[in-house]
């Protein structure tokens, strides 16, 4: 039986509605899958007629959005590839053009990206025109520049082209509304950042602090406006993962770049759990899931006896100083605001961890024992904080998180004590235990809790 | 902010977007139109770079100067004054750490790895981008040209109050794509 014929089944049946989509083809591009449960629920008299209309009018709506999302996200890959390969080309060098031919050429993009931008702001175009039109005008920027460089052999390294790229695309942002901008800022500015920073004795790349400081206002407005809208879920992750990259060239390479990256994932796991980001799905939560990954990972790192026992106490640079400073006092903000705010419904250990660890590292000058000691023991508590958070929320991720956190120090430790054997396998066996355990628990409470709902419901 | 403010800084930058490379284009051909040519004396090597293409880069002769000063740990601009050999070619006249009154031209260059009276630099106009088929064999064809016969490859640069545009480079006077042209259709 084909699905209108079914529809038109149901309708009989209830004889007193009338559907507005019976034919339509956003009816029949609903999802098959709810198609087909819909159409079993009220054959089972579960659901009433009038429901499945709500249902079918709610999917409606939502259909309507997609075409131009898809447009929005056709738009851009589009001019992003056309700029990319507008770059590609103007990198193979024109050598048999006369020289004034290819300067005008150089202004030729840029001066279309700029018509196409104006365009879409006066008459205030959709985000599609917008997003594309500005996507180009950054490229064709870059572009404009490359050509001249190229044309008249302009000395410079790429940290200075990529800088002035930046400086005269930021305003961008603001000035269209582009997100799309913001990405591209954001990637720029990294890159710039990286190359500069990461280099064979580089300078810092102060410059980096303001453009992304720059980035900051834009996204705390999408944040407040859009903070459910796929853009800003790619910002979550990126934003983060940008200043992750980035930190790392404000150190020299000596041993405080550990406590610096401890206090930046502190900070962030904070951030994480102000309620903008904590009302979101968790796979959305860049900041909480960047925070505790690294806390996590450099926590384990601190666990050995070298950081504390063998790394010395240098003089370390002033920068790198500051940094690590504001870092913690930033993520201790962070505590406050959440205080103040009543945000903080239970007592999370990850959320203080790196205050844990720097007041350790400041007595670190009186003698390492304790260090070794209490890292160990907090590495092993967040673990079964992890564990907790899992069942509580009843989630296998979190909970297996937690088990592999207490393992991972497990083996560390097999390498760096002096524990027999025997002890070393106990261990092994009591934490492979408690993976059954724990996962067995919480399979069970699931149950439970799926056997008390279908009670309830029944009554 | 009202649209007409926005529009007004959109249009703004739109100017600045424009200012920078025109500004470029403007300092490159008023030292091209006006300034005065050297020859530099130099060896090309082929990279690439990832906006503007492939390039040769120059490895200049001159790249160092005997001074009465001590340079000791200077680290930091300095201003190479030029003149011309007897040859023809571009040779280092003086070197000073601040600007001196003479009309004789000069270059800014950042200098550094300096120990005792010998001043070390690299001049700044090194990089000369070519065509991607052209630049691999340029250096190639350069190299096998300089072994087998007394040709001599030189950077024109034209100098003018400070800046310097290198114009194009030369394998005796053959422009360098004309050369790599022969030799690739001698090698085909």
């Amino acid at each position: 039986m084909n699905r209108f014929v079914q529809f038109n089944r149901y309708e009989n049946r209830a004889g007193n509605y009338t559907l507005k989509y019976p034919l339509s083809n956003t009816y029949f591009g609903m999802n098959s899958k709810l198609e087909t449960q819909l159409a079993e629920l009220l054959e089972a008299n579960i659901i009433s007629a009038d429901i499945v209309q709500k249902i079918t009018l709610f999917y409606h709506t939502k259909e309507e959005d997609k075409p131009n999302r898809l447009f929005v996200i056709f738009g851009i890959l589009g001019a992003l590839l056309t700029g990319l390969g507008l770059i590609l080309i103007i990198a193979h060098n024109w050598d048999d053009m006369p020289r004034s031919t290819k300067t005008v050429l150089a202004f030729f993009p840029l001066i279309l990206g700029q018509i196409a931008c104006a365009y879409s702001h006066i008459k205030k175009k959709s985000t599609a025109w917008v997003e594309s039109s500005a996507t180009f005008l950054i490229l064709a920027v870059g572009a404009a520049i490359s050509l001249v460089s190229q044309i008249y052999n302009i000395p410079g390294n790429l940290s200075n082209f990529l800088f002035v790229w930046i400086a005269i695309t930021a305003p961008l942002m603001y000035l269209l509304g582009s997100k799309v901008a913001l990405v591209i800022h954001l990637i720029l500015s990294t890159w710039y950042a990286s190359y500069l920073g990461y280099s064979y004795k580089g300078p810092i790349p102060w410059w980096y602090l303001l453009q992304f400081a720059w980035a900051i206002p834009f996204y705390i407005t999408l944040l407040k406006k859009q903070p459910k809208s796929n853009m800003t879920g790619v910002l979550n992750w990126l934003i983060p993962l940008s200043a992750a990259i980035a930190i790392g060239t404000f150190t020299n390479g000596d041993t405080l770049v550990c406590m610096m990256y401890l206090g930046f994932f502190g900070f962030l796991y904070n951030i994480g759990q102000v309620s903008v980001f904590k009302k979101q799905k968790l796979r959305r939560n860049g900041p909480a899931i960047i925070g505790s990954l690294g806390s996590s990972f450099l926590l384990t790192i601190l666990s050995f006896e070298w950081f504390w026992k063998d790394a010395p106490l240098e003089s370390y640079p002033l920068a790198e100083l500051l940094m690590t400073v504001a870092l913690f006092l930033a993520g201790a903000a962070v505590l406050i605001y959440l205080y103040l705010k009543k945000q903080i419904k239970s007592f999370n250990l990850f959320q203080y961890a790196f205050i844990i660890i720097g007041a350790l590292y400041l007595t670190k000058s009186f003698g390492y024992v304790h260090g070794i000691i209490l890292t160990n023991i907090l590495v092993a508590t967040l673990g079964l904080f992890a564990i907790r958070i899992g069942i509580n929320k009843n989630s296998y991720g979190i909970l297996n998180y937690g088990l592999l956190l207490i393992t991972v120090l497990i083996i560390c430790r097999f390498f760096d004590t002096n524990l027999d054997f025997v002890f070393r396998g106990i261990l092994f066996i009591a934490v492979g235990a408690g993976f059954f355990f724990t996962n067995y628990l919480l399979l069970k409470k699931q149950g439970k809790n799926a056997i008390n709902s279908n009670t309830k419901s029944h009554e | 902010m009202s649209k007409f403010i926005y529009s007004t800084l959109l249009f703004l930058l739109f100017a600045v977007q424009l200012f920078v490379p025109a500004q470029m284009v403007y300092q490159q051909e008023d030292a091209l139109d006006t300034g005065t040519p050297y020859k530099f004396k130099t060896q090309p090597l082929d990279p690439s770079d990832p906006f503007r293409g492939k390039f040769i880069v120059l490895n200049y002769e001159i790249d160092s100067f005997e001074t009465e000063e001590n340079w000791d740990l200077y680290n930091g601009p300095i201003y190479v004054y030029l003149k011309t050999d007897t040859e023809g070619f571009a040779a280092v006249k003086t070197v000073r750490k601040t600007k001196i009154n003479t009309s004789d031209d000069y270059i800014i260059v950042e200098s550094k790895h300096n120990y005792g009276k010998t001043i070390n630099f690299d001049l700044p106009f090194n990089r000369f981008y070519m065509n991607e088929n052209k630049a691999y064999d340029a250096e190639i064809s350069v190299r096998k040209a300089q072994i087998d016969t007394t040709k001599i490859c030189y950077g024109l640069v034209f100098v003018k109050d400070g800046a310097a545009v290198l114009e194009n480079v030369f394998i005796d006077d053959l422009p360098i794509q004309e050369f790599v042209k022969e030799y690739q259709q001698k090698m085909e």
